[in-house]
């Protein structure tokens, strides 16, 4: 039970004494103008790939809205 | 009475169209990741010069003109498509007008890269030069493959064995030519 309190000032300094850390070494600089390309550029290659693969959903399910609505119609039974 | 099988479902988008489609998508990715690349460098400059000094400026103008041929022969590309729904014969102007055109853009980035090599901005040169042959070399290859894919699609169109599935996969390749372009412009030469 003594060392409960040494573990605990050991977390204590883990957590406090460490400066901030990246986990891409290569994303932080101090640059202001760097800084926000890192974080468009980010957001763009996270949100482009959701964006394409919803809008080849979309297109999908309207077409085959599309075809199913055609092939209901009086006019294309046989 | 003969034995009914059940009816023949025909896909929403054609096989071809699909892979074409997963591919560009691909691609899109792979341009993305150059354009964010070249984006990260270019903002480390700031405050510096961009394009670095002693490095030749890129022709805008002329550059701006070429895609201006580019753009026109992606319009072109859509008049072909509703000649070949109309009379697959009627296709045979409008898509050689599309393969001039985009041949007089790859022939005119080729004579520029010529020109920038002689003045001294090579790959090696700068970030800048680097960024410029790696960006715009993808694109140009791109530009050639979609070139032969178009000149294929034009020889089956004049042995009458071109089918609107090929012409819309083919043509998809070439729409994805033209529209990135004016993004890579864009980034690289303003």
């Amino acid at each position: 039970m003594r060392l409960l309190p040494l573990a605990g000032l050991a977390m204590l300094g883990m957590a406090v004494l460490p400066e901030s850390v990246w986990a891409c070494p290569v994303c932080f600089d101090s640059s202001d103008e760097n800084r926000q390309a890192f974080i468009a550029t980010t957001a763009f290659l996270s949100l482009l790939p959701l964006g394409m693969v919803a809008g080849a959903g979309l297109y999908v399910r309207k077409r085959s809205r599309d075809v199913r609505e055609d092939s209901s119609t009086p006019d294309s039974l046989d | 009475m003969p034995a009914r099988g059940p009816a023949k479902r025909e896909p929403i988008v054609p096989n071809g169209v699909l892979g074409m489609v997963i591919f560009i998508f691909t691609e899109v990715m792979f341009f993305s990741g150059l354009i964010s690349a070249h984006t990260i460098v270019k903002s480390q400059a700031a405050g510096q010069m961009w394009p670095p000094y002693g490095q030749p400026r890129l022709p805008i103008e002329e550059t701006a003109l070429n895609s201006l041929a580019l753009l026109v022969s992606g319009m072109v590309l859509v008049f072909t498509w509703f000649a070949f729904k109309r009379e697959a014969g009627q296709a045979r102007i409008p898509l050689l007008i599309t393969i001039v055109l985009g041949g007089i853009f790859v022939g005119f980035q080729g004579s520029e890269w010529a020109a920038l090599l002689a003045d001294g901005l090579t790959m090696q040169s700068s970030s800048y030069g680097g960024f410029f042959y790696l960006i715009v070399g993808s694109h140009a290859i791109h530009a050639v493959g979609a070139l032969v894919a178009l000149l294929w699609a034009y020889d089956r169109l004049n042995k009458d064995e071109l089918r609107s599935s090929q012409l819309a996969t083919v043509s998809a390749f070439w729409y994805f030519v033209v529209l990135v372009w004016p993004i890579l412009y864009w980034q690289v030469y303003l």
